[in-house]
């Protein structure tokens, strides 16, 4: 399911004396099974752009066509458009809602209105999905759950609605490295298997590098890069300029080649680290 | 979706003009003598009186017109249910009846009856917003408490009420917010807010009420951990880094309200009533 952006630009608070622009004439198109990352510093515009993508923002300039439907027109089906394009809120407690577990995953399959027993069978697969034991979860109260189990119960709420593209953002923050590894195992999950385009926002550039096969870099409302991830995590300096953190083999490969080490550049993840820096020490050794 | 953009009620909007650098407790005192002097006005010429009045605070305070009224655009719906109750419901005996319908007359005395209330709370709502768009948190705080102080006499926590007051005054706009996030958490798994009819759309409303009420619990909570951890004790024994001073403004600002005042009485009294 491909998503267009055209000329897209959007302001808060229009016709107020608050009124501010944060996306400035966006242009992205982003095809099915895709990997995509989305960086960009603090209100860059990176969650306005990806509300965008699934119709909770509806463009007053420019447009958004998801799957060839404008999400402008006022006859487009938007409730479809958003079960199609799942998306996954920042903040868990603002996503949950309802009193139990359970019924805030049958939450979007209620409203798809489909017969009981078909909700009943999507919550049940939703949960083993992320992990969340359906006998003792179900009946759990919300607020009764730990962090990590609450941005489970977020996402199994959306895929419940078996979405064909699925907009993340920054779904590991406040998590423990184990919560964390075990979210991005289950993203990378459902990317392969079940072929699902990922939108992934993040604030962190060593989960985007080791993730993402695309990376788009917003800055100030406007996109600076649009490329492979390798391509952009190349280009350094500009990175820095604009404030962002770069991942951390990144930065360590850097700093051996400044030292004079003969590497290449641009690792990306762990493994590739070790690779280059084993292929480089085996060459100094035969050279001696 | 944005839903803290019709909010104007307990938003500041920094400015220079005369209005802004007025002393709070001028401002505050003010705005009480408009509003009591609002509850005595019966009579259209002085509504009109009122509208030319405050349309020139307005324009003197440098706020766009369109913005001060902006809050009003989301009380509409349940601003003409009351008119049309009123109008449909409030007799006099020897009113003029319009029409029949049913048990219901329209009659001219619920006519001006629907008018007098719908006008109240406009003039009303845009008097408070208006001292809120003009005056911070922080002096309207100030203000307040140096005006109840009197009371603290008769035993009145007046700095613990002050601060009540103006915690509630902020969270209208957080609860705005919160309840924005809500809707769109609701919106993104299907439910169409933005589509159907007023009926259809007030009845979405009510799912959204359960979490919100939830969510603003747990903020006062925060809050009160966070005045704690900076060991808020109440009003006893507090000193203010700034004093409020009155200067040739307020004595100017002054005049012109009692001009206003003298003249809107004037009126209320040689004008005949609309109702």
């Amino acid at each position: 399911m491909p998503i267009e952006v055209i000329n897209l630009s959007h302001s808060y608070k229009e016709g107020t004396p608050f009124e501010k622009q944060v996306l400035f004439d966006i242009n992205l198109s982003i095809g099915a099974g895709e990997f995509v990352g989305i960086i960009g510093p603090t209100r860059s515009g990176k969650t306005t752009l990806a509300q965008h993508l699934n119709a909770l923002h509806i463009p007053r300039q420019g447009k958004v066509l998801i799957d060839g439907l404008d999400t402008k027109d006022k006859q487009a089906d938007l409730v479809s458009i958003r079960h199609r394009v799942g998306y996954v809120f920042q903040n868990p407690d603002y996503q949950l809602f309802a009193p139990t577990v359970g019924e805030d995953i049958a939450f979007g399959p209620f409203n798809m209105k489909l017969p009981r027993e078909e909700i009943e069978d999507r919550v049940r697969k939703a949960m083993a999905q992320v992990g969340l034991d359906y006998k003792t979860l179900y009946n759990r109260d919300i607020f009764a759950l730990s962090g990590g189990q609450k941005r489970r119960a977020a996402i199994a709420g959306v895929l419940a609605c078996k979405p064909q593209v699925l907009v993340l953002d920054d779904v590991t923050a406040g998590l423990d490295p184990r919560g964390r590894e075990e979210i991005l195992t289950l993203i990378r999950e459902l990317h392969r298997r079940q072929n699902i385009t990922i939108i992934f926002i993040s604030n962190s550039m060593d989960e985007v590098a080791s993730m993402a096969e695309r990376i788009i870099v917003i800055n100030e409302g406007r996109v600076i890069m649009d490329d492979a991830t390798r391509e952009v995590f190349a280009r350094i300096e500009e990175l820095r300029s604009i404030g962002l953190q770069l991942p951390e083999v990144t930065v360590l490969i850097d700093k051996l080649r400044s030292a004079g080490f003969n590497l290449p550049a641009g690792a990306l993840n762990v493994n590739e680290a070790i690779r280059v820096i084993t292929a480089a020490l085996r060459e100094m050794e035969a050279r001696k | 979706m944005e839903l803290t953009k019709n909010i104007t009620l307990g938003v500041y909007l920094p400015g220079r003009s005369f209005i802004h650098n007025l002393d709070p407790r001028t401002k505050i005192l003010a705005a009480a003598g408009i509003i009591v002097l609002l509850l005595f006005t019966r009579s259209y010429s002085a509504f009109a009186l009122s509208a030319i009045f405050i349309g020139a605070l307005v324009s003197l305070s440098g706020i766009p017109t369109g913005y001060a009224l902006r809050g009003l655009k989301p009380m509409l719906p349940v601003l003409a249910i009351m008119w049309v109750f009123q109008l449909f419901l409030f007799k006099t005996p020897d009113a003029t009846v319009y029409f029949h319908w049913w048990i219901f007359e329209a009659t001219d005395a619920g006519l001006h009856m629907g008018n007098l209330i719908i006008l109240r709370v406009l003039f009303l709502f845009t008097v408070t917003t208006f001292l809120t768009l003009t005056t911070s948190v922080v002096s309207l705080t100030d203000g307040l408490e140096s005006l109840l102080k009197p009371l603290r006499m008769i035993g009145l926590p007046s700095q613990e009420l002050v601060m009540t007051l103006v915690i509630a005054l902020r969270f209208v706009l957080i609860l705005a917010e919160e309840l924005e996030k809500i809707i769109k958490a609701q919106m993104a798994r299907g439910v169409a807010f933005d589509r159907g009819n007023f009926i259809q759309k007030t009845r979405k409303i009510f799912p959204v009420f359960l979490p919100l009420f939830i969510g603003a619990f747990k903020r006062a909570e925060e809050l009160i951990v966070a005045m704690d951890a900076r060991s808020y004790t109440g009003g006893k024994g507090r000193t203010k880094m700034k004093t409020l001073h009155m200067g040739r403004a307020d004595f100017m600002a002054a005049l012109i309200l009692l001009a206003y005042g003298g003249l809107l009485i004037f009126i209320i009294i040689s004008t005949k009533p609309m109702i």
